[in-house]
């Protein structure tokens, strides 16, 4: 059981994370906190994790998408600008339509960036089948397209989002000021990307064409619908980070989540998913995003020098696929072992 | 019988090689005289693969020494090897697909000055490496485009052509057809005539019989017996081979009345892959389509399940006029393809057995849009069972299986989906001896249980013993049909020749 336990990917990913707070709360160091002249740790308190939990949960959100589409053995690098566009055009349409009563608000908010998270997933989705161009380039277009067009209808300006779904979002259940909505969100997505992945035949197929392409069309499967499938999810798990971040953050812009999709395609990697292709996990997914989201924190808490973020952040996601791989090949040998 | 003597060319003394959890060599002793075609035979897993591998450099050595021509060698890797004389053809062909024929023979060595190659030298000299199997081919064609057969006289000329004395041959005649067979067969004769040793690993007892003059049988990693071939019928070498008595080859053939039509095709026709095709099966019939490699049988067998889009012609399932477009059309009409070449086509290796058995008709059983997880589990450990697929765990990753297993795995997912009318293609290629009779037994069981059946087979004997007719095609069209008791080798044979 303990091997069990040990060999599994989830487990290690959990252990460093696990580990990673450990040593982040020992060297974290203490401050007063004025209202109630207690010590409080640095990074273990309630404030600070919750706003760890809440910049992963964006990430969290896209990379159960990227995360399908890794596994059908495509890749989506267009997340980051379908959020932005998302995000853009809702606040543009609660703008102009400017509804009175904040349950309306709300519910058109909902409407508009989850349906226009769709289409763009839709239009890669299709772009990807009908043209028979590789998704990297499909994506890598519609990354460029799908940014420029938020950036020509919003001007390049920030748009404010109605006050009424700021509070939504920032619906506080205990008196302590925090606001835990984005991150239940997160593992609401987190665990249906889960469930559809494993319980569905959906989730099957998505294995199976990722797995063989070839053994999958012979098994009578629909690849185009299956294919298509994937960007589309992919498009609404965007869409839905949208308006959570948007929502979070009061205003919706243009630039907003530049450069996310290469942290989400690290999440999905980190978490074991296989750029090849037929394998990978919405849970390992999150937990490796949680990972990346912490190593960033950590730079901040340590008050390392920030400059180095990015040069961390690199070497952790080779060193943690490594990491991977080699464990992977332990464990084959293991069962070959057995067997 | 001690076949290590001190005067063998190559001697292999007390060779073991483990892998984790196996054995694959077990202190196996044999040797190879010099000039020689010596086969090495025994089932999958039995470490033939594995002897070559070693010979050649790709594996080191757990244990034991290789002696050549008298001197204790030591590889460490295939360069080793070839510096020797020892080089390889592989079962699965090694080249980069995308390079001219030209550059992959050169790729070791490209000739040219600082740092730029020269095209007209390296052409050159891949010429004369390709005349040294008297291979005529253009060198710039870039070497994916050839068929197998071409490929593999590259190889050939590859090996010798980096001075090799010693060939290995891992299964070189899987994937060729018999015409092929026997000019790859010719060659290995010329090598020999020039003094080459040839060790050719081979599943295939005809060819053993007809080519080689020594054979070593491994068992389970280790060495059961070095003969002349001479020395040998059939029914010893495959005693030998499985180490038990073996009945027959084939299982005794229970004849079945025919039942209704179930499958007819009517001039059925794909441009540039085959023309006017008809034929009718009914059910407890195994039809057999034999024919060359490139005769258009798999195409058929294809665009019967839907897997082509231009195919034209009309198509009934038990008297219905039916459209198939794609495989769920033929797959609703009861129609399943078991394809060849397990790994592409018929399998997710990197999926469970069970994940891989309920495959086609998850949608089928599946309650909106959910999988039920029990259910695929037994229906899985029902058709493993039937089908003694070893191990018997449905969870186990298909990628861990034999070959043999793996293509049981391939036919319970067919089963499994129940379709009365099923299209076999080359049940048996690549599988052990034990594995193909059991194939054999299975697929006369299911059509005696009334199954209707279009079998595609390169191994003629399986063709012969298996069906109730054969229609043999040619170049795409039908050459004719010959009945079970008008069939034999040599008939079947000149029809698919056409002389």
């Amino acid at each position: 059981m303990l091997r069990i336990l040990l060999g599994s990917q989830q487990t290690g990913l959990i252990l460093v994370i696990l580990l990673l707070g450990v040593v982040l709360s020992v060297f974290a160091g203490y401050h007063v906190d004025r209202a109630t002249g207690d010590l409080v740790n640095n990074f273990l308190n309630s404030r600070t994790l919750m706003q760890t939990a809440t910049d992963a949960s964006f990430f969290v959100i896209m990379a159960v998408g990227a995360t399908m589409v890794i596994i059908s053995g495509g890749i989506d690098l267009s997340v980051g600008s379908i959020y932005a566009l998302s995000g853009v055009m809702t606040a543009m349409v609660l703008r102009s339509v400017a509804p009175d009563s904040p349950v309306a608000v709300v519910l058109l908010a909902v409407l508009v960036c989850v349906s226009l998270g769709l289409l763009c997933g839709l239009l890669n989705g299709v772009m990807v089948v009908g043209l028979r161009v590789h998704p990297f380039i499909v994506t890598l277009g519609t990354m460029w397209v799908f940014r420029g067009t938020a950036f020509v209808i919003s001007e390049a300006e920030s748009i404010l989002v109605p006050q009424s779904l700021t509070d939504a979002i920032k619906l506080s259940f205990g008196s302590d000021a925090l606001y835990p909505m984005p991150m239940i969100i997160m593992l609401l997505i987190t665990a249906a990307g889960a469930v559809y992945l494993s319980r569905t035949v959906m989730g099957r197929h998505i294995f199976a064409v990722g797995g063989n392409l070839e053994a999958s069309r012979y098994a009578g499967l629909r690849i185009d619908r299956i294919l298509v499938g994937v960007y589309v999810v992919s498009g609404l798990t965007a869409g839905i980070a949208a308006l959570v971040g948007s929502s979070y953050y009061g205003s919706a812009s243009c630039a907003d989540a530049t450069g996310y999709e290469l942290y989400v395609i690290a999440s999905a990697v980190v978490g074991g998913a296989s750029l090849r292709g037929g394998r990978g996990s919405a849970v390992n997914a999150m937990l490796g995003a949680m990972l990346i989201v912490l190593i960033r924190q950590s730079i901040r808490t340590l008050h390392l020098d920030q400059n180095y973020e990015w040069v961390v952040i690199g070497c952790a996601i080779i060193i943690a696929v490594v990491l991977d791989q080699v464990n992977r090949r332990l464990t084959a040998r293991k069962l070959a072992g057995a067997g | 019988m001690d076949h290590n003597t001190p005067d063998a060319y190559i001697a292999f003394d007390r060779v073991t090689k483990r892998f984790p959890g196996v054995t694959a060599l077990d202190e196996v002793t044999f040797g190879i005289e010099a000039g020689t075609c010596h086969a090495v035979v025994g089932e999958n897993g039995a470490g033939k693969s594995t002897l070559g591998r070693i010979l050649t450099g790709i594996y080191g050595m757990d244990g034991g020494r290789i002696r050549v021509d008298g001197q204790p060698v030591q590889f460490y890797e295939p360069r080793d090897a070839l510096d020797l004389g020892i080089g390889m053809v592989h079962q699965e062909l090694a080249f980069c697909e995308n390079l001219s024929v030209a550059e992959n023979l050169c790729l070791g060595a490209l000739p040219g000055g600082g740092g730029f190659v020269s095209d007209r030298r390296m052409e050159a000299r891949a010429r004369q490496m390709l005349e040294a199997v008297e291979a005529d081919l253009d060198v710039g064609t870039p070497i994916g485009d050839l068929p197998v057969a071409q490929q593999q006289l590259v190889q050939i000329a590859a090996a010798l052509g980096s001075g090799a004395r010693v060939i290995v041959f891992d299964e070189p005649a899987s994937s060729l057809s018999h015409v092929e067979a026997e000019r790859l067969r010719a060659h290995i004769r010329r090598l020999k005539a020039k003094g080459v040793t040839s060790i050719y690993i081979s599943h295939d007892l005809d060819e053993i019989f007809r080519l080689c003059d020594a054979v070593t049988v491994l068992r389970d990693g280790r060495h059961v017996a070095t003969r002349p071939v001479a020395d040998l019928d059939r029914a010893t070498l495959i005693n030998l081979m499985i180490g038990r008595t073996f009945e027959a080859y084939f299982p005794s053939h229970v004849e079945t009345e025919p039942g209704d039509e179930m499958l007819s095709v009517d001039r059925l026709a794909s441009p540039g892959k085959f023309d006017n095709v008809s034929f009718s099966v009914r059910s407890g019939e195994v039809l057999a389509l034999a024919g060359l490699v490139g005769a258009g049988r798999t195409e058929v067998l294809q665009a019967v399940f839907g897997l082509d889009p231009i195919a034209a012609g009309q198509i009934r399932v038990q008297g219905r006029p039916v459209s198939i477009r794609h495989p769920i059309d033929a797959m609703r009409r009861g129609i399943g393809l078991v394809p060849e070449d397990r790994k592409r086509f018929g399998l997710v290796l990197s999926l469970r057995v069970e994940q891989n058995i309920g495959l086609p008709t998850l949608d089928r059983r599946s309650g909106f849009g959910w999988i039920r997880g029990k259910r695929e589990e037994d229906l899985a450990r029902e058709y493993v069972k039937r089908l003694s697929v070893r191990p018997d765990d449905v969870r186990y990753e298909t990628a861990g299986l034999s070959g043999g297993n793996q293509q049981k795995v391939v036919l319970a997912k067919w089963l499994a989906a129940r379709c009365p009318v099923l299209l076999i293609d080359e049940p048996t290629r690549g599988v052990d001896v034990g594995a193909k009779s059991e194939m054999h037994a299975l697929i006369d069981q299911l059509a005696h249980e009334g199954t209707a059946i279009v079998l595609v087979s390169s191994e003629l004997p399986e063709v012969l013993n298996l069906s109730t007719r054969i229609l043999v095609l040619r170049s795409g069209r039908i050459a004719g049909e010959l009945s079970r008791e008008e069939a034999d080798q040599g008939a079947v044979m000149r029809m698919m020749a056409g002389v």
